[in-house]
């Protein structure tokens, strides 16, 4: 039996991120029909780019302008599309704009949701998500009409498996695309009140001793600009000496965090300081000490002074 | 051939390492190994690292008035060596002794006066003063949250307090021992680091020296044990120490809580050391304006043995490992909010957990051991870190003094202060001792 | 006006986790309010004190020791607190209907609060479940809250810095996010204050939810194990800030 999966395609400024590939990739199985569902651009235009991933039904979804970033519009009109192609499993990506999408769709249709999955078994309706901040990975059976599957970024190699697609147009139902109490006065506005909060950050950058002083600190709060969604971080000694907030401390006495990525600098990875981070996905460290604890402790080392190398990464971001 | 060395000091935290700066300024060449990867950052790195002198023996307090000399003049003590880490700091709050019915305070008075330590008698207004958010209300006996009676409303205040202006903490008992490792260096110690001790071997009836993990042999006519928590594991290893001890030492787990100081009172830069056996706990500042909350060991409490290896390895589940309980999270906590009203008590368990070497009666053995050469600083207890500098010049002496022939346990050492006009009677912290019922049994010493 | 806020009790993100019988974990460990609940509670409280004759209702899904969380979220403002007692763990969908068949039972909801996700499951969607059983708008990650007479303005966050801005009629339901407030913890006296709010438990079963066909569950739980071992990076800077940006754009995928 062939199976209809559906495929949200998110883009940025009529241009396909680069992290659906992986998702397409993903979602590729035997027996399958792969649907790419297009909300924000011709998919005309994106044809070519389309099927060398192995989308062979490229759908046209077009809303209303005045309606395109309202996302009780967005989920139903994909809605809309899973019952027009019989979909029995939707992919979208589990980012910011997936966590305001996906779920409205699973809720709508009362279909079973797995939000960042790194891995999907299709044959038997199976995904692994980690569970518990980051110390455990949950295997989960789904069952039901439609499941609808968020996909961690970058989770997957985008693989090529060219096949030629076909155009079609999703005939909206406009009597159904109704957003009942529930109206968009602005989209990504930037806040500036707010920060990137260091429990939730993907990446942080954290100073210790080696950072020398308070204004040395900028280097890393720059750097971290340039990397998305990066926080930053210190040592004890670093608040202990005035030098930055307490609220940005890590460590036993300070805040826990699991980031993807831990760039340590110039600090010597206390075993206090390691009770904060060690659930980090990957940890960087730089420290001009090749006998600090850290340097033993870490999947990258550099035996350099934090001060000349943070610079210069920041001016290749 | 093995390295040869005068002295092997096993343990290079807080206890250790002054040990090795005093024995190198005599003119020993010593060594200290540890097994983790730098000084102090064992169960020193844990401690609350307090200065105070309220102990339940005169000697007690003299030793920790000696001590606080040497906190207060730290770069002159370390001899002006220079750490690139940084020197720790002393910072002079101020120490309050809560007039309660869980201290036995006239008796610290005694010793107060007997010693010559400055202090005042403080009434409750007066203390309302220096620590507006306390309510002075009596809280006695100590009870845990789970006890219905915890709750029941207060009747009386308590008696007032006694204040002494010399008292507070060290900001990085860590730190502290990493200078007195340099400082040791400067004189010429060496230190070795990710070096665990398995055995420790005697020939003809006297220390010969000790075997590493990776299966090193370092050889010393002097070993000294200064292992912490793994004290007793160590002792152990030594052919007769374990059994001439009549006194004997085990880990001891302990939960320390930082709790945020209330909005509007700054306990960082305006708030004092407090001891308060009328709710079983001790307070001081601490970074990000909160209040280090520690547990004075009341009756109620459970007390968890643990073996350390297996603790700092996290095993041992809820209760036994080195994770915060919710249960003492909210005893100390609460227990806090009822002397600080305003006290908001987040949900989450933030603070420390680690060990006391805790030996039978919670006074340290400071002492020799039945095989000649094998010395031993133990059973701190978690009250000794503010004697630190005391106990390295102490030890160092009265190993020197044996091994120029003392027969210290018939003729127990004298050991002479530095900075104030008293002697102390090593004996008193005799292996062979009765348990000193004369101790509180606790961390208050 | 009734506000309701759904709350979960989950383990401290602090504990060690023991998986046993490969699909569950030792729970013989510290568990705690969810802290996103904490923001949701505090924002119920404060919206309470501007409207004069409101209350907050904590509901809790969970097995009987959740009413500690219940507990925890009476000390913290909430004037009365619901538990379903389920001994069995419940997905999102089984969750969202219990909750709502307990919000329905009990009153007239006039605002739903959850947390924008639980750090144990983080499944980020009880509250749109919740909203679509109920049919009110949904809104999750919500860091600035306005309420009007009869609308909800809210700030959802997208990522650290940007956010989009919504306007829902009321009754509505809104995840919490931690910028929306700082969570504002009992005193003792609040804590002993507490004591006498009420909890009113219900079964699980007694609220005859059908179940649902859709599901999602955990068939096997694995601790996720971070060895590391140390590679150096070398060179001059130039040499090893290439190197960097090369690990975290093919290694660790950040960039």
């Amino acid at each position: 039996m062939m199976k209809n999966i559906g495929i949200i395609i998110e883009l940025d400024n009529g241009k396909i991120k680069e992290t659906n590939f992986g998702m397409i990739t993903l979602a590729r199985a035997d027996k399958s029909q792969l649907f790419a569902f297009v909300m924000d651009a011709d998919t005309r235009d994106l044809k070519q780019e389309l099927e060398s991933f192995g989308i062979t039904q490229l759908v046209n979804i077009s809303l209303p302008p005045d309606q395109q970033n309202n996302p009780v519009i967005r989920a139903k009109a994909i809605i809309n599309a899973i019952k027009a192609f019989n979909i029995s499993i939707v992919f979208g990506l589990s980012t910011a704009m997936g966590k305001d999408l996906l779920p409205r769709i699973a809720a709508l249709i009362e279909a079973p949701l797995v939000m960042d999955c790194f891995h999907v078994d299709l044959e038997q309706n199976l995904v692994k998500t980690s569970q518990y901040s980051g110390k455990t990975i949950a295997t989960i059976k789904l069952a039901g009409d439609v499941l609808v599957l968020g996909v961690r970024p970058n989770a997957v190699e985008p693989i090529k498996a060219q096949d030629p697609g076909q155009i079609l147009e999703l005939k909206l139902d406009g009597t159904h695309l109704v957003s009942k109490g529930f109206s968009v006065i602005r989209t990504g506005e930037a806040d500036k009140s707010t920060t990137i909060d260091l429990v939730e950050a993907d990446v942080i950058i954290a100073g210790g001793r080696g950072m020398k002083n308070s204004e040395n600190f900028t280097l890393l709060s720059t750097c971290a600009e340039k990397l998305n969604a990066a926080a930053v971080g210190a040592s004890r000694v670093a608040v202990d000496s005035g030098w930055v907030p307490y609220a940005m401390q890590v460590g036993q006495t300070g805040e826990k965090v699991s980031p993807r990525v831990y760039i340590a600098c110039g600090i010597s990875g206390s075993i206090q300081h390691f009770a904060g981070m060690k659930t980090a996905g990957m940890v960087i460290a730089i420290n001009t000490d090749e006998n600090a604890a850290i340097m033993s402790n870490c999947d990258y080392y550099v035996k350099a002074d934090v001060l000349e190398i943070i610079p210069e990464l920041t001016k290749l971001l | 051939m093995n390295k040869k060395y005068d002295a092997i000091i096993i343990g290079a935290g807080v206890i250790g390492s002054p040990i090795a700066y005093e024995l190198s300024r005599m003119g020993y060449k010593t060594l200290n190994v540890d097994k983790l990867h730098d000084a102090g950052e064992g169960s020193t790195a844990g401690s609350c690292a307090i200065v105070r002198a309220h102990y339940s023996t005169a000697d007690g307090v003299a030793m920790a008035y000696e001590g606080f000399k040497y906190w207060l003049d730290w770069e002159n003590y370390l001899d002006n060596v220079t750490d690139e880490k940084g020197l720790a700091r002393y910072m002079n709050t101020g120490s309050f002794l809560i007039k309660s019915q869980g201290h036995d305070w006239k008796k610290v008075k005694k010793n107060y006066d007997e010693v010559g330590v400055r202090y005042e008698e403080l009434d409750n207004d007066k203390i309302k003063e220096m620590v507006p958010p306390a309510d002075l209300h009596e809280f006695w006996p100590v009870r845990r949250p789970e006890d219905p009676k915890f709750f029941d409303e207060p009747a009386n205040e308590v008696e007032g307090a006694i204040f002494c202006p010399e008292g507070g903490y060290v900001n990085d008992p860590a730190l502290s021992a990493h200078n007195i490792m340099r400082a040791a260096e400067a004189k010429g110690a060496e230190f070795l680091f990710n070096a665990e001790v398995v055995d420790i071997r005697s020939e003809d009836g006297k220390v010969a020296g000790i075997t590493l993990k990776d299966g090193t042999q370092i050889d010393a006519g002097i070993v000294v044990n200064v292992g912490g928590p793994h004290s007793f594991k160590i002792n152990k290893m030594a052919k007769g120490v374990w059994e001439g001890c009549n006194i004997k030492t085990k880990a001891l787990r302990h939960e320390v809580m930082y709790c945020p100081s209330p909005d509007g009172y700054d306990y960082l830069n305006d708030g004092y050391h407090m001891s308060d056996g009328d709710i079983g706990c001790y307070v001081r500042p601490e970074v990000g304006n909160t209040f280090l909350i520690g547990c004075e060991d009341p009756d109620c409490d459970p007390q968890e043995w643990v073996d350390p290896d297996d603790f700092y390895a996290g095993k041992g589940g809820h209760g036994k490992d080195n994770v915060l309980t919710e249960e003492q999270w909210k005893a100390q906590c609460y227990r806090l909010g009822k002397r600080i009203p305003t006290l908001q008590v987040p949900n989450q368990p933030k603070g420390i957990v680690d060990l006391y070497d805790c030996s039978d009666d919670w006074i340290p053995v400071y002492d020799k051991s039945d095989l000649p050469g094998f010395y031993m600083a133990i059973g701190t207890s978690g009250n000794q870190y503010k004697n630190a500098p005391v106990v390295g010049r102490m030890m160092a002496e009265l190993i020197d003094a044996c091994e120029k022939g003392l027969d210290h346990d018939n003729e127990p050492f004298q050991y002479k202060f530095k900075h104030i006009d008293r002697s102390t009677d090593v004996g008193f912290f005799s292996r062979k001792r009765e348990i000193n019922y004369n101790s509180s049994f606790s961390v208050n010493g | 006006m009734q506000i309701y806020v759904c709350v979960k009790h989950v383990p401290d993100s602090a504990v060690n986790i023991t998986i046993v019988d490969k699909n569950s974990i030792d729970e013989n460990i510290t568990f705690l309010l969810n802290p996103y609940d904490e923001h949701a509670i505090t924002e119920a409280v404060q919206i309470k004190k501007n409207l004069p004759g409101s209350e907050v209702i904590a509901v809790c899904l969970g097995k009987t020791d959740a009413r500690n969380t219940l507990r925890s979220a009476l000390a913290m403002g909430a004037d009365r607190g619901i538990l379903i007692v389920s001994e069995n763990g419940c997905d999102s969908i089984e969750t969202a209907k219990a909750l709502k068949a307990a919000m329905e039972q009990d009153g007239s909801p006039g605002l739903i609060f959850t947390g924008r996700e639980s750090i144990d499951a983080e499944g980020m969607q009880t509250m749109f479940r919740i909203g679509a059983l109920f049919n009110f708008p949904v809104a999750t990650n919500v860091v600035k809250l306005d309420i009007e007479a009869d609308r909800a303005v809210v700030n959802s966050e997208l990522s650290g810095g940007t956010a989009n801005t919504y306007d829902m009629s009321l009754p509505c339901v809104i995840g919490a996010g931690r910028g929306l407030n700082t969570p504002d913890y009992p005193t003792f006296r609040d804590v002993v204050n507490s004591k006498k709010k009420p909890i009113k438990t219900i079964v699980f079963s007694e609220l005859n939810i059908e179940a649902s066909l859709a599901g999602a569950n955990i068939i096997e739980l694995e601790p996720l194990q971070q060895k590391r071992e140390p590679k150096e990076i070398t060179g001059d800077k130039a040499v090893i800030a290439k190197e960097i940006v090369k690990i975290l754009r093919d290694k660790a995928k950040v960039i």
